[in-house]
């Protein structure tokens, strides 16, 4: 038994404390950088440790905690959790260093977004449902205080829509959770919490119809899908999302775009797909998550187009990307589905990019209203640079990773939901237009002279943004060092559905 | 069983003099005092029970409870000191600012 | 050396720019010129690999090379004749057109992003030539794309370059979307039939390569394949500005000339004709539906695809052409030119293909390569004209000829090539002259042997239409009396003798055709696959049919000497506004108009993205989440709030009423 996981966990949460207790910004965020940086360093040599070829469960540990109601502290990863891990990893101590010049209360800014790398660490690793479902939570509440302290005009708004809309999503997955704990105890006449048992043990329950209306089957299994969808988020669970955007401040909006957002994807392969088969109607569940999957990316790109902030937009085509992982999980189809779980990951990092440009724009130009900008490319030049390496990214540019996400949800899921894909098909075209458009008018053309003196980001955020740039770069030409992981544990996944494939439309 | 039954009845007298207390009495001291009374009601109960099962978890509960009621007690009383010193009354029909 | 299987040089072909692109990036800013040298030196490095292969290979080899990449994909590269000719075009015109920005840009602050920007555009085209599968291909292709969109936007400053770089990489992304569509389409027909157990994939080659799908091509449903070809050729029609997606070409011309130049004219615009060459044998192996299903409007035994080819080409050649005519700036008639020019070579691999089989290929592309020459050579020559008078519009032109020998020389040249000039059954003339006669030749034949002389028709009036606007072009900015007071010059060496190398490819490329048709016509056999068998006995092409295209060339020249040299003819009645056609013709058929604005602008943005936003804002969010969801929550709070009394007793009593009732329940019920 190893003890990364656990490490990787307790350092950002003692990081965390420390931070709250020190009293100087500079003390605050050396706190922050060393503990998530030894987090992502943890989370490199798990990499180094990791096993692409193996589909299970790898580097896991299991501590006891509450025996009678079969509660244990387990965790691991496999090729779903362990590009996320390292994802998270990434992303955090990035982030640190992108907010180095934060003076808004730094230490408990700094506090708060290393809580945040405890809670989506403990989602990506828990083994163990109730556990998966605490780290769920914990990670609301720092999201919420970085909303509510740091956040714009409306951040009362935002914080509290933010707050119960993913709590209620929460709370509906925990109905769900317990419904299938207690029916899988009175099947196996044992408490088991452990994910694997109660996803096994799924299969086992006899469709008992709660009401006339739904079976207990379908009942958690919409449950489960409401709590991981209204977290990716997908329309038409989406509008939280950009409120939570616009009034977070650019930390906030970086980890939420590029980390909270893939918890909802997270539980779909961990959760969803291995109780697909076993629904009492896979067919009509498979069309419902292709359907959410393609509205998703059109209604996202769409309202993309009509958005003035460019904040704003940049939310709103997160909704639109997310729609590829729904809908390369639809497919059913091994590849299809290892492209959704890249699509993840590959999200993760372009997003980051998207919001701190918007984040220095919003510092520099003191706007982010498309319209009020202009031009500003000529006095920020190393801030165009990276931002339309993030666009051309964000719009799925061959060469960067997305681009890769997106080809392989589109080439393989077509044999199965044909319909679904040439409707994604239409979107590309509009996504590279919002895109384009959106840096036309923003950053380039004439410099509207009312901006007044603005000057180029700082180094530091330059610097974070361009690593996460050469990263996307790097996973756009050489995607196997996670993509296969994920190949590797997407085919026995989809493997048990593959009888269900002629069921779908 | 008879002996038990007994034990019930007098918990139940002593919870439904407490509870009338409650209802009907409006200075705060009385109050807790009939709080107290309920309590120790359930107390009688848990150790009465206890002793027919020949368990002896239900006398450790009373223990506990014994124990979290003179703290209750004793915070209660605080406040309502606390109260008269602000408001010079410990009537509570006075005292309703948790109103809506 | 260079062909080996394991030979590291075909990759370097890409990788030499690529580390130039790199290099000058974050270096150019330190050494001279914007570290022009580096592109240069590397382009020619990978023109001399590309030479040195093309002497190895030369008549009968191919190189392959392939890697597994990711997932079930590979990366590659295949140098065939097809691939080999690109090559060498590509490496030598970009190295021409960066010696000659060395001058053309000397002024420009942002040197160093112009050639980091060329020299990734560079490898990028050329990594559209190597690659050995349609993904490889569709990735480069994309990223010629992104460059084509940074440098149409170098000056991305001016509203009207943003914008137009913006137009172009939407248009062409229309047309991208199609050719992705087409190869989802073809990645599901070949895992489909082998998952029927009807193929398998050769041991070392993989899914998507050229030589399993060409294998594969055979097997696949025929509509299925049909779809296919077309998809691919949205992809193609996108990005060689054919026929509807043509406008954002034109537009193009707002970046600098030199850009024009190596990626509007010479390379990156042929993409779309070297895509269509690529995958010829599957435009081949398309059925012939159409002709069955309306014999009255279209041939039989004609593949549906190669139809299709053909109109779209051949109309885009008139279509352009037209616009050509009455277009003001200098460098927007180049552009409709390459439109035109680009839609012959679309028409020659449709009519040849449908009745010469594999030798269209070699006709489209000898042209595509002759018209690289000239119309790089042009460019270059308005741009130098540019770079004399400061301006793009010919009316303020006029007179140059004097100031600038060398550019008129060379430009005169060129467009005498691009008129196709020359003396038949002497076999003397232009690059132009052997290269586009062999395609209205073909389309004749086509015509012949299906009864289908329409290509035929827009060919040659095309070619009237061509001449006519080319020398008019020439004349206005060449002759007459200057018409703007800024005192031109000729250009330095460095941009003159780029266009004497061009010049004299212009001239005399055009004798190589016999080797260059015998050599491309091999190309799939190379590949070991079999085109079905179009031949038959060649017709006997009438002498007039030869004569032909001579003829309107310079017939056109002579109209155009009339009009805008000798002045016989006034124009003004013509060229007038209140004129319906001129104004049709100036406002290029009103295409931005229903592109940008109805298509783009009202309909997508105004009518579209809008009510989606209203949608979300007000009825998802407004009506249903705060209305309805949380006012109704709000008011059950509201009411739910007046049994708050705030006396402890009514909380107590209510309570113990509660248990109580509870009790008689329970009782009642006979729980307990």
């Amino acid at each position: 038994m190893t003890a990364y996981i656990s490490l990787m966990i307790a350092i950002p949460l003692i990081g965390a404390i420390l931070a709250f207790l020190t009293k100087t910004r500079q003390q605050a965020r050396a706190v922050a950088l060393v503990s998530s940086g030894i987090s992502l360093l943890i989370s490199i040599i798990m990499l180094s440790r990791f096993d692409s070829s193996l589909a299970g469960i790898q580097l896991d540990e299991i501590h006891s905690w509450i025996p009678s109601l079969g509660i244990t502290l387990s965790f691991g990863v496999d090729g779903i959790g362990m590009p996320l891990v390292l994802l998270s990893c990434i992303v955090i101590p990035l982030t640190v260093i992108f907010a180095w010049g934060e003076t808004k209360e730094p230490n408990k800014f700094y506090g708060l977004i290393l809580l945040e790398l405890v809670g989506v660490l403990g989602v990506f690793t828990s083994l163990d449902f109730f556990v998966f479902y605490i780290f769920w939570e914990i990670v609301l509440i720092p999201m919420y205080f970085l909303i509510s302290i740091w956040g714009g005009p409306r951040k009362d708004y935002a914080a509290i829509k933010f707050f119960i809309y993913t709590h209620i999503a929460s709370l509906v997955m925990l109905l769900a959770i317990f419904a299938l704990y207690f029916n899988a105890w009175q099947i196996t006449r044992t408490p088991d919490f452990n994910m694997f048992h109660l996803l096994k043990n799924y299969s086992l329950l006899d469709g008992w119809l709660i009401t006339n209306v739904i079976s207990i089957k379908d009942a958690i299994f919409i449950g489960l899908l409401f709590g991981f969808i209204v977290k990716m988020p997908a329309v038409p669970f989406h509008t939280w999302l950009p409120d939570a955007h616009v009034e977070a401040p650019t930390a906030g909006s970086v980890i939420l775009a590029a980390l909270l957002l893939k918890m909802g994807g997270y539980g779909l392969f961990r959760v969803i797909l291995p109780l697909l088969p076993f629904s009492d109607s896979p067919g009509k569940m498979i069309t419902l998550m292709a359907i959410i999957g393609v509205l998703s990316i059109l209604y996202g790109t769409f309202l993309a187009l009509a958005q003035r902030d460019l904040k704003k937009m940049v939310a709103y085509s997160s909704i639109s990307h997310m729609g590829y992982v729904t809908l390369g999980a639809a497919a059913l189809v091994p590849l299809s589905v290892s492209g959704a779980m890249f699509q993840q990951f590959s999200h993760g990092l372009i997003t980051c990019v998207l919001f701190m440009s918007c984040g220095v724009i919003q510092h520099s130009a003191g706007t982010r209203i498309i319209g009020d900008l202009g031009g500003i490319a000529k006095y920020m030049p190393k801030l165009t640079f990276v931002m339309l390496a993030g666009f051309l990214a964000s719009l799925g540019l061959p060469g960067m990773s997305g681009f890769i996400a997106e080809l392989l949800v589109l080439l393989n899921s077509y044999a199965n939901l044909p319909t679904f894909v040439i409707l994604a098909l239409f979107g590309i075209v509009f996504t590279a237009g919002y895109h384009l458009w959106a840096m036309q008018r923003a950053v380039f053309g004439t410099f509207n002279e009312k901006l007044g003196h603005i000057h180029d980001g700082a180094n530091y955020e330059i610097a974070s943004m361009a690593v996460l740039v050469l990263l996307i770069i790097f996973f756009g030409l050489y995607p196997n060092p996670v993509l296969n992981m994920m190949t590797t544990t997407a085919t026995p996944l989809v493997r048990d559905a593959a009888g269900l494939v002629g069921v779908i439309v | 069983m008879a002996d038990l039954f007994m034990f019930l009845i007098i918990s139940a007298i002593i919870f439904s003099i407490g509870s009338y207390g409650i209802i009907t009495q409006r200075s705060g001291i009385k109050i807790l005092m009939s709080i107290e009374l309920m309590l120790n009601a359930a107390n009688i109960n848990l150790v009465a029970f206890s002793s027919f099962n020949g368990d002896a978890s239900g006398q450790v509960f009373a223990l506990f409870s014994i124990a979290i009621a003179a703290a209750e007690a004793a915070i209660g009383f605080a406040i309502l000191v606390a109260l008269f010193k602000v408001r010079d009354t410990i009537n509570l029909d006075n005292i309703n600012i948790l109103r809506w | 050396m260079f062909s080996e299987p394991d030979s590291i040089f075909p990759a370097l072909i890409v990788l030499l720019p690529v580390l130039a692109f790199v290099l000058t990036l974050f270096l150019g800013k330190k050494l001279p010129h914007g570290g022009a040298y580096l592109p240069i030196a590397a382009i020619a490095g990978s023109f001399i690999i590309s030479l040195g292969v093309f002497l190895e290979i030369y008549p009968d080899k191919i190189v392959q090379q392939s890697w597994p990449w990711f997932a079930n994909m590979n990366i590659g590269i295949l140098i065939d004749p097809l691939a080999v000719v690109m090559l060498m075009m590509v490496t030598f015109v970009s190295l021409l057109i960066h010696i000659y920005a060395v001058g053309y840009m000397s002024h420009d602050p942002a040197k160093p992003r112009y050639f980091a920007e060329t020299a990734l555009f560079t490898a990028a085209m050329l990594g559209v030539v190597l690659s050995d599968n349609i993904l490889q291909f569709f990735i480069s292709w994309e990223l010629v794309g992104v460059c084509s969109f940074l440098l149409i936007g170098f000056w991305y400053h001016k509203p009207s370059a943003a914008a137009a770089a913006k137009k172009a990489f939407l248009v062409t992304r229309v047309g991208d979307v199609l050719f992705l569509a087409g190869i989802v389409l073809l990645y599901v027909n070949i895992n489909e039939i082998i998952a029927s157990g009807r193929f398998s994939v050769a041991s070392d080659n993989y899914l998507l390569q050229f030589s399993t799908m060409f294998e594969a091509a055979k097997l696949i449903d025929p509509t299925q394949l049909t779809y296919i070809t077309l998809l691919f050729f949205g992809g193609a029609i996108g990005k060689s500005g054919q026929f509807p997606l043509h406008g954002w070409l034109p537009d193009a011309m707002e970046g600098p000339t030199t850009v024009s130049a190596l990626i509007h004219a010479a390379t990156m615009v042929t993409a779309g004709v070297y895509l269509v060459a690529r995958t010829f044998p599957m435009f081949v192996a398309t059925p012939a539906t159409l002709g069955e299903l309306y014999p009255s409007f279209f041939p039989a035994h004609v593949p549906d695809a190669l139809l299709i080819v053909a109109y779209i080409g051949g109309f885009t050649a008139l279509f352009a052409a037209t616009m050509g005519l009455v277009m003001n700036d200098i460098k927007r008639v180049l552009a409709y030119s390459t439109v035109s020019q680009l839609g012959y070579m679309m028409l020659a691999l449709g009519t040849a293909g449908a009745v010469l089989g594999a030798k269209a290929v070699g006709i489209s592309l000898f042209h595509l390569i002759s018209h690289a020459f000239f119309k790089a050579l042009l460019f270059l020559c308005a741009g130098s004209v540019i770079h004399a008078v400061g301006t793009n519009d010919i009316r303020e032109m006029g007179g140059l000829f004097k100031k600038m020998k060398i550019t008129g020389t060379t430009m005169m040249i060129a467009a005498l090539s691009l008129a196709g000039i020359g003396i038949p059954f002497l076999n003397i003339g232009t690059a132009g002259f052997f290269s586009k006669d062999m395609i209205i030749e073909g389309s004749f034949e086509y015509g012949e042997k299906t009864g289908d002389m329409i290509p035929y028709a827009f060919a040659v009036i095309a070619a009237l239409l061509t001449s006519i606007y080319i020398f008019r072009l020439w004349f206005m900015a060449f002759t007459g009396k200057p018409r703007s007071e800024r005192h031109a010059h000729e250009s330095p060496n460095v941009m003159t003798r780029p266009l004497m190398i061009l010049a004299i490819l212009a001239l005399f490329f055009g004798f190589t055709q016999v080797g260059f048709y015998g050599y491309l016509e091999k190309n799939f056999e190379l590949m070991g696959v079999e085109m079905a068998g179009h031949e038959g006995e060649a017709p006997e092409i009438p002498v007039i049919i030869i004569l032909l295209p001579v003829i309107v060339g310079v017939l056109g020249f002579l109209i155009s000497y009339a009009i805008y040299y000798k002045r016989w003819l006034d124009m003004s009645k013509i060229i007038s506004s209140s004129n319906p056609l001129y104004k049709l013709l100036l406002n290029r058929y009103y295409e931005p108009k229903i592109g940008a604005d109805i298509i783009g602008v009202k309909l997508t943005h105004d009518v579209v993205a809008q009510s989606g936003e209203f949608v979300d804002r007000k009825i998802i969010d407004g009506l249903v989440i705060d209305n309805i969801i949380g006012k109704t929550t709000f008011s059950l709070g509201e009411a739910a709030r007046k049994l708050q009394t705030g006396v402890v007793q009514n909380y107590a009593s209510v309570t113990l009423l509660g248990v109580g009732l509870l009790l008689i329940v329970l009782k009642l019920v006979g729980g307990i």
